[in-house]
């Protein structure tokens, strides 16, 4: 059964890799990780290789992967899905047989090549030791591997499987940002890993991480090279039962996706003509359409995994930014700017989100231009008030309220910048989003690393949006002029609606005469 | 999968006497919230039979093929195909059945031929017949043409056809199929007619539901009517119509009335 579900899985890779911009998608995914993973692999071999001990290192290296590997499928609202648990639930095989089978199938894919790539490095130190601690080691690096992927399953199954439920929706996303607050460890990690490479690292937090699961190889290699077999055979098979026992829960989590589907939003207090939304607003297309965007926002569960974690990490993203060493609280102030960025990115695909139903859009006649304003007030709705918010009372927290005219002049600006790129990123990069409802946190195959260079190039965008902002609180730094630092504020707001209604044009104008490839673009 | 399973077996190798029914539902139930889906539905379909399944839109029709098959975990209540039990002993159920789902999850970047193979082969059917079988069904069913064309880029009826293709590739006694002739084309719709006559006449069951009478009274010697998640009616065909048409017979169990006949001013101006 392994074998044809590789093959199948291949096989739809390959059949996905159709057009220029997936192969370089492909091609610049290929190179990002090999760039990873030379860099994991060099830093535990070079640290051998300089006379320090690249075993000392390696628990460290790991614990970032296997981060890195619980946090990326909530973060970007994907775990690879390219063979759905779905397309086996007809056939005679039970979910204890399909885990292990769909696991080992996973682990053909770009991510998984180039974990066991980075973790390789691991054989570097072992070689010295002789034959039998180099065994160790690949059989430490390849279990190492598999314990990260069946933990990101468990951890993507168990999140999905919360927010199957109504009542488990909120507390899913809930948990979904506290697994997305996991990259302020990897973050603090990576940036102990300097000092330690130099030999001055805090051998007692290295000594520690060798007793997380995610340490276990390395540990096992370093009680082989003294000649302890009886340790490294143990810390092996530690390592072999956890895989076991994390796959035993996955297909636990398996059997439920399987046979208990969502269910369903269950029948929602209908509200057409009589909600405060309704009576607040005038009755005008773009407010139908803002008002179905607020509601599709509040009861989505795919548009609440891709708002409200980025927007929660966003705020989030200054305390450990850089954690111990100053420039934390220099940028607490600030923590509004990453929250609209984040936020910006992970709904930068509302096409893709909505589906087949750009279909409407499609067929009814000049409704291009309430399409994309509604859809950006609905946006400005949910963002704006958490935003305004962190930028008002933020400052003031970390006790710099000279940073005033900054936070607000740069928020303003960004904001409506924001809300027009987030229509840009939705027209240019949109990507297909598997319309299954059994768990929010799953994509066919990555969004594609064109389409992230794509959402890259156009963060650029909420840079220049800020630039007029920008040139007026520096003249009004060194002038130390308070009126010039002040009317960045208004001048914020200003560019920020320039911006919002210029960047929302670009879309109407795409919408109106690239519709159909749009929706092409979409189909999943 | 490993060659252990076999093919799935032919004719009374499922060991279970001749008068089992293909098909027995007991006490189904399934509440979706404050909803109830399906409130505690029984029915059986005898072997051999052409098994009609009835009912108004959102009557619970597919929610309970859902639970037959093992697609969906009822509440309460059994399901057994050919005595073996779906809930309880899902492989065996599984080897037995073929069933062409509502809006079926299909790996969508294969083509119809990798599709079918593929299928084949995780339920551990041997190679060679694996090929045969799939050619002869993409003959068939007229998809021989399409069979290199990736699923996602199929119409509507062209996946209804390899859904039916998947559904019977391993040989089942018992055919489940939710709407299986929407959206298929006249010529089609023919074949497949006649494919599962034959498929009856040769001692196995079929059950479908579907929302053209016309068509159930044609095909199915038994029909169950079904309404607000219970069965209001069920048997074979001319006790169920009573002498009416299935129609007419059917509007008149549902409490219906033909409708449109009033208002929409507007549109008909």
């Amino acid at each position: 059964m392994v074998g044809v579900l590789i093959r199948m899985r291949l096989r739809l890779l390959s059949h996905s890799l159709r057009g220029a911009a997936r192969v370089s998608g492909f091609v610049a995914g290929i190179f990002l990780g090999l760039l990873g993973a030379a860099i994991t692999a060099g830093a535990i071999a070079g640290a051998e290789l300089a006379g320090n001990s690249g075993l000392a290192v390696a628990p460290l290296l790991f614990l970032v992967w296997t981060l890195g590997w619980l946090v990326a499928p909530v973060l970007v609202a994907g775990s690879d899905e390219t063979l759905q648990p779905e397309h086996f639930s007809l056939l005679p095989i039970g979910p204890r047989k399909l885990a292990p089978g769909l696991l080992v199938a996973t682990t053909v894919g770009i991510a998984p090549v180039m974990t066991l790539l980075a973790f390789a490095g691991l054989l570097v130190p072992a070689a010295s030791h002789g034959g039998a601690t180099f065994v160790v080691a690949a059989v430490g690096v390849v279990l190492q591997v598999v314990l990260a992927i069946v933990a990101s399953r468990v951890v993507v199954g168990w999140l999905g499987s919360a927010m199957r439920s109504r009542r488990g929706r909120d507390l899913g996303i809930l948990l979904a940002s506290g697994v997305m607050l996991l990259i302020i460890p990897a973050q603090m990690l990576l940036g102990s890993i300097v000092p330690i490479l130099a030999g001055a690292g805090d051998s007692a937090l290295l000594e520690a991480l060798r007793w997380l699961p995610s340490g276990w190889a390395p540990a096992a290699v370093q009680a082989a090279s003294t000649g302890q077999w009886l340790p490294a055979a143990g810390l092996l098979a530690a390592l072999a039962a956890a895989v076991g026992v994390l796959t035993l829960l996955w297909s636990e989590l398996l059997r439920r996706r399987l046979t208990t589907p969502s269910t369903g939003s269950g029948s929602v207090a209908e509200k057409v003509g009589g909600g405060w939304l309704e009576r607040a607003l005038p009755a005008a297309p773009v407010s139908a359409v803002m008002i179905k965007e607020i509601r599709l926002w509040w009861r989505d569960n795919r548009r609440r995994v891709s708002l409200l974690p980025g927007l929660l990490l966003g705020l989030a993203m200054p305390l450990f930014l850089g954690f111990g060493d100053g420039p934390g609280t220099a940028s607490l102030p600030f923590a509004a700017l990453f929250a609209i960025w984040l936020a910006m990115l992970n709904c930068g695909n509302l096409y893709g989100l909505d589906g087949a139903s750009l279909r409407h859009t499609l067929v009814a006649p000049e409704v291009q231009h309430a399409e994309v304003r509604g859809r950006q007030l609905a946006w400005l709705a949910f963002v704006a008030p958490v935003v305004a918010l962190a930028a008002l009372v933020l400052p003031a927290v970390a006790g710099q309220a000279e940073m005033y005219p900054w936070v607000l002049g740069l928020t303003a600006a960004d904001l409506g910048a924001a809300s027009g790129v987030v229509m840009l990123l939705s027209v240019f990069a949109p990507f297909p989003v598997p319309q299954q409802r059994s768990n929010p946190f799953t994509a066919a195959g990555q969004p594609g690393c064109a389409t992230g260079l794509k959402q890259v190039a156009m963060s650029v965008l909420l840079v220049v949006a800020v630039i007029p902002v920008l040139a007026v609180l520096i003249t009004g730094t060194l002038l130390d002029n308070d009126w010039l630092l002040w009317s960045s504020v208004p001048l914020g707001l200003l560019t920020g609606a320039v911006s919002a209604w210029g960047c929302g044009l670009v879309a109407v104008h795409w919408l109106r005469t690239r519709g159909p490839e749009l929706l092409n673009a979409v189909q999943p | 999968m490993e060659p252990e399973s076999g093919p799935p077996p032919f004719p009374d190798a499922s060991g279970a006497a001749d008068d089992t029914p293909a098909l027995r539902l007991e006490t189904l139930g399934k509440r979706f919230g404050n909803t109830t889906a399906v409130d505690r539905l029984s029915l059986s379909v005898p072997r051999s039979s052409f098994f009609g399944l009835v009912g108004p839109n959102g009557a619970g029709k597919t929610t309970t093929l859902s639970m037959a098959v093992g697609l969906l975990r009822p509440d309460g209540g059994s399901a057994h195909i050919l005595g073996s039990d779906v809930w309880q002993d899902p492989v065996r159920a599984k080897e037995l059945v073929g069933v062409l789902p509502d809006g079926m999850a299909m790996p969508e970047r294969l083509t119809g031929r990798e599709l079918l193979t593929y299928t084949g082969l995780l339920r551990g059917i041997d190679p060679g017949t694996v090929a045969q079988r799939t050619e002869e069904l993409l003959s068939v069913l007229e998809l021989t043409d399409a069979a290199h064309i990736l699923v996602v880029d199929y119409s509507a009826g062209m996946r209804k056809k390899i859904g039916l293709a998947t559904a019977m590739l391993h040989g089942p006694k018992l055919l489940v199929l939710d709407e299986p002739f929407e959206a298929v084309d006249p010529v089609s719709a023919g074949t497949i007619r006649r494919i599962l006559q034959r498929f009856v006449a040769a001692g196995n069951a079929v059950v479908f539901s579907s929302h053209v009478m016309a068509l159930v009274e044609q095909l199915c010697d038994q029909v169950a009517v079904i309404a607000s998640g219970r069965v209001i009616a069920a048997g074979s065909l001319d006790e169920v119509r009573g002498g009416a048409s299935l129609e007419d017979a059917f509007v008149h169990l549902v409490g219906g009335r033909t409708g449109g006949g009033e208002g929409l001013s507007w549109l008909a101006s």
